[in-house]
């Protein structure tokens, strides 16, 4: 009686996985084949030669080819990463063993070793099984499509030699882990057994990935060197890769040593601020004499992308933010008609992105009877090109006043310039809502306080409204840089090929090369330097700006 | 909301001079002047948009800024001539497809994430919840190649038809997000009696949570609607004839082509917008909290 109610209860619960699992298998399903999957498959395009159909490996030629020796350098950066999340792993358990005193511990080292050896052993049956998979369709070609004949392909895929091989090594290991898992959950008794054997694995994952990047890094940079010796020239990565890296981990270490000096007596803090000074300058001008030289290699397209980005970046984040904490605290004062006003502000935002940018391109279209150069008409000023300017805004008001500026301080490109405008114009209103909740946080007894001690309008913004906004802020302003980097519909709808490129951003270079050069694994690579640029401007933008953020 | 000023000690007794309550009235003016001036802005290219869409082609081009007579065939000849309502119509159907089929997967894996527990459960939804820092750029060429398989292998075609343009973003991390935090609020009890009355969960889903999550769904709705309605850079991809082209991909060929026609281009341009105004109208205030809340647009 007993036993049949525990089964019945295991059966109900066995059958609500069931059900559970099918409810998310529609949606994970997608994610997974449209989101998660396409991550590894970029990579992969990434380091081939890849236009249209797939050919030859290529390795890091297309990094190289984007940023010259940096590339080198950056896979350098990423393995010491791997390293060094190994050491920070390895220090979480010699902690957890401390304080626990589980002393049994290491030898979750094996069963670890084990379990990731499965872990890489699938990804590198996937790796094998991935091209075969893509030629199905070029064999299916010309040929009736039907259901044997793709079960057909699809079964000789599985069967080719490499790929089964890969496929056996993986159930073994498998098949080894599990029964090794089954005999662990037995054994070991501890409530943080799970956290525990996840560590080992990553551990055992993360280092010999490291040291993989270290070895193939190691080997492309050869490569190169016998190439260019044979052409008799220097590449000079290796003097490049020193230079920087000593670079960068001056900066680091000045960082480190200002922060220390704060916790020092007065001598000690002032001995370690001149030394953090003289590593920073040092640091500084090794990247400043090396970086120039090392980038002028690489792809002058996409760091053109990449200067626009920034331009675009400077021109709008702070003057959309400006104007939209203004219109806020209009808004946010007991008006008649604000959610009116909240409303249109909001319009521009809600509009169709093309339809909006078509509108703004026949606003600022270059032609005599256009509305903007009517207005400059009638403002006795000269007639535009507008979106077709590719010349920069300093050096075009420069030479209104006679002089000419060098090339590089030209300064973002008029047509670059009205696209500015119209992202200002379009996300006003968006900033502006978000403000306005922002301002809903704030406390009244705060304001009448200082009202009381006699503050005037501008002490009130000055030392309580802006600072207690800065989450408000921070929040937008993260929103809105990376936003730059991945900006694209309203571009590429006001983009003239008569502005030479002035108006490309990082988004639309990667989207040109892929759709209409054709380029599908230089597009796959540039798209993960955007994506790299975006990772670190999160993390940098949580570190500097994150601990200035004033959280009331 | 309690609403402040945050500005004026307002000073309503009696003793405030007439020299205070002078001052009050013209800050309030400056203040609506400045927010005036804002609406002036935010709204003089649509009204430009509308009033060249109703000129005759030669005023189009001209200086003016209002037309001499109106001319709602410019509306006509862009919905039959320019093929604004082939655009339409496909936009219409690719948007409901799109919408019914990433409402349904979202309400069921997010009601599976919320309420039963299952292993990994936690692991899945953390790497899904990751996947949103993803850039639109790394996956774009992979999935534009993982569609051409599929069309290539399979019995429909994906590339130029509807597959292509929904099917990718039925699984949206979003949405089930949203709706994963609303379901977990709703309290265990009403499980409790619906299982002593004998309902499964798809019951429950249907007739409980469903009926008291219209918030969130509307939220989700409008989000995807206007993803849907927006997106520029995928259906340029994936379609290359005017056949299954959405309206946003119509009006930007229709940019890059038109040349000279701008009464009609601005009326195309109109027509793209209306769906989204009609929305934005009446569901004001949902759209702008949703839209806050989530950072995005299409």
């Amino acid at each position: 009686m007993n036993l049949n109610f525990l089964s019945g209860r295991q059966i109900r619960k066995i059958r609500e996985y069931i059900t559970a699992y099918l409810m998310i298998a529609p949606a994970t399903l997608l994610i997974f084949l449209f989101g998660i999957f396409p991550v590894g498959f970029a990579l992969y395009v990434s380091l081939h030669k890849w236009r249209i159909k797939q050919g030859k490996f290529l390795g890091l030629t297309h990094y190289r080819k984007a940023l010259g020796n940096l590339a080198h350098v950056l896979l350098f950066g990423l393995t010491a990463a791997a390293l060094l999340g190994g050491y920070l792993l390895v220090r979480r358990i010699v902690k957890n063993v401390k304080e626990e005193g589980g002393r049994k511990d290491w030898l979750l080292l094996f069963p670890g070793a084990l379990f990731s050896a499965t872990v890489l052993a699938f990804v590198r049956w996937t790796i094998l099984l991935l091209p075969e998979i893509l030629a199905i369709a070029d064999k299916i070609w010309g040929k009736e499509k039907t259901r044997e004949l793709f079960a057909r392909l699809l079964r000789e895929a599985f069967f080719t030699p490499g790929v089964q091989g890969a496929w056996r090594l993986f159930l073994f290991l498998f098949a080894a882990s599990i029964l090794l898992l089954i005999l662990l959950l037995y054994l070991i008794r501890s409530s943080r057994r799970f956290s525990q054997i996840l560590n080992f694995t990553l551990i055992w994952i993360i280092v010999p990935v490291g040291l993989g990047l270290l070895w193939f890094n190691v080997q492309s940079i050869q490569s190169v060197y016998r190439e260019a010796v044979a052409a008799g020239e220097d590449p000079g990565i290796w003097v490049q890769v020193i230079t920087l890296t000593a670079g960068v981990l001056l900066l680091v270490a000045s960082w480190f040593l200002w922060k220390s000096a704060t916790h020092q007596t007065k001598t000690f803090a002032f001995v370690w601020r001149i030394l953090a000074a003289i590593s920073l300058m040092i640091g500084a001008w090794l990247l400043i004499g090396e970086l120039p030289t090392v980038i002028a290699v690489g792809d002058e397209d996409m760091w053109t992308g990449l200067k626009v980005t920034v331009f675009y970046s400077l021109g709008t984040v702070p003057f959309q933010l400006a104007f939209s904490m203004f219109l806020a605290i209009l808004l946010f004062q007991n008006l008649w008609g604000s959610d009116i006003f909240r409303m249109l502000y909001f319009l521009p935002y809600v509009t169709p992105t093309v339809a909006s940018a078509a509108i703004f391109r026949q606003l600022f279209s270059n032609r005599y009877q256009a509305p903007m150069n009517q207005l400059f008409l009638k403002l006795g000023m000269e007639p535009q090109q507008w979106i077709r300017e590719p010349q920069g805004v300093f050096s075009m008001l420069a030479e209104t006043m006679g002089v000419t500026l060098p090339p590089w301080a030209g300064g973002p490109s008029l047509a670059l310039v009205v696209i500015m405008i119209y992202s200002i114009w379009t996300y006003v209103g968006y900033d502006t809502v978000i403000y306005l909740a922002g301002l809903g946080n704030i406390s009244t007894p705060l304001i009448e306080a200082a009202e009381i001690d006699g503050a005037g309008p501008w002490e009130k913004f000055r030392f309580i409204i802006f600072p207690l906004l800065s989450p408000t802020t921070y929040f937008l302003s993260l929103i809105a840089i990376i936003g730059t980097f991945k900006a694209f519909s309203h571009i590429w709808v006001m983009r003239e090929a008569s502005a030479l490129g002035t108006t490309d951003t990082f988004s639309v270079v990667i989207f040109s090369e892929f759709f209409e050069k054709l380029r599908y694994g230089y597009a796959s690579a540039l798209a993960f330097v955007l994506f790299a640029i975006i990772l670190s401007l999160t993390f940098i933008n949580q570190r500097v700006q994150g601990s200035r953020v004033f959280y009331g | 909301m309690a609403k402040v000023k945050l500005f004026r000690a307002s000073k309503t007794d009696s003793a405030a001079t007439f020299f205070d309550r002078f001052r009050d009235v013209i800050q309030k003016l400056i203040t609506y002047l400045f927010l005036l001036l804002g609406v002036v802005i935010a709204i003089t290219p649509f009204v430009w948009m509308i009033s060249t869409s109703l000129m005759s082609l030669g005023e189009s081009l001209s200086i003016r800024w209002f037309p001499s007579s109106l001319h709602f065939e410019n509306y006509l000849n862009a919905w039959r001539e320019a093929q604004f309502s082939e655009y339409f119509i496909n936009s219409v159907i690719i948007t409901s497809i799109t919408l019914i089929g990433q409402v349904t997967f979202s309400v069921l894996a997010a009601y599976a994430f919320a309420r039963i527990d299952f292993p990994g459960r936690d692991l899945i939804f953390t790497v899904m919840l990751s996947t949103m820092m993803i850039p639109a750029m790394v996956i774009i060429i992979p999935n534009f190649l993982t569609v051409t398989w599929l069309g290539r292998i399979g019995p429909i075609k994906w590339i130029n038809n509807w597959p292509a343009l929904t099917i990718p973003f039925m699984g949206n991390v979003f949405s089930i997000f949203l709706l994963k935090q609303f379901f977990a609020q709703i309290p265990d009890e009403l499980w409790d009696s619906a299982r002593i009355d004998g309902a499964g969960h798809l019951r429950f889903l249907w007739t409980v949570v469903l009926p008291l999550s219209t918030a969130p769904l509307m939220v989700i709705v409008v989000l995807s609607f206007i993803g849907s309605w927006n997106a520029l850079a995928w259906p340029l991809l994936v379609t290359n004839s005017p056949e299954w082209r959405p309206i946003a991909v119509g009006l930007n060929n229709f940019v890059d082509e038109a040349g000279q026609e701008l009464n009609l281009m601005m009326a195309g341009a109109f027509i793209t917008i209306i769906p989204i105004l009609i929305i934005y109208f009446f569901t004001q205030k949902q759209f702008t909290e949703s839209i806050a809340r989530s950072g995005l647009k299409g």
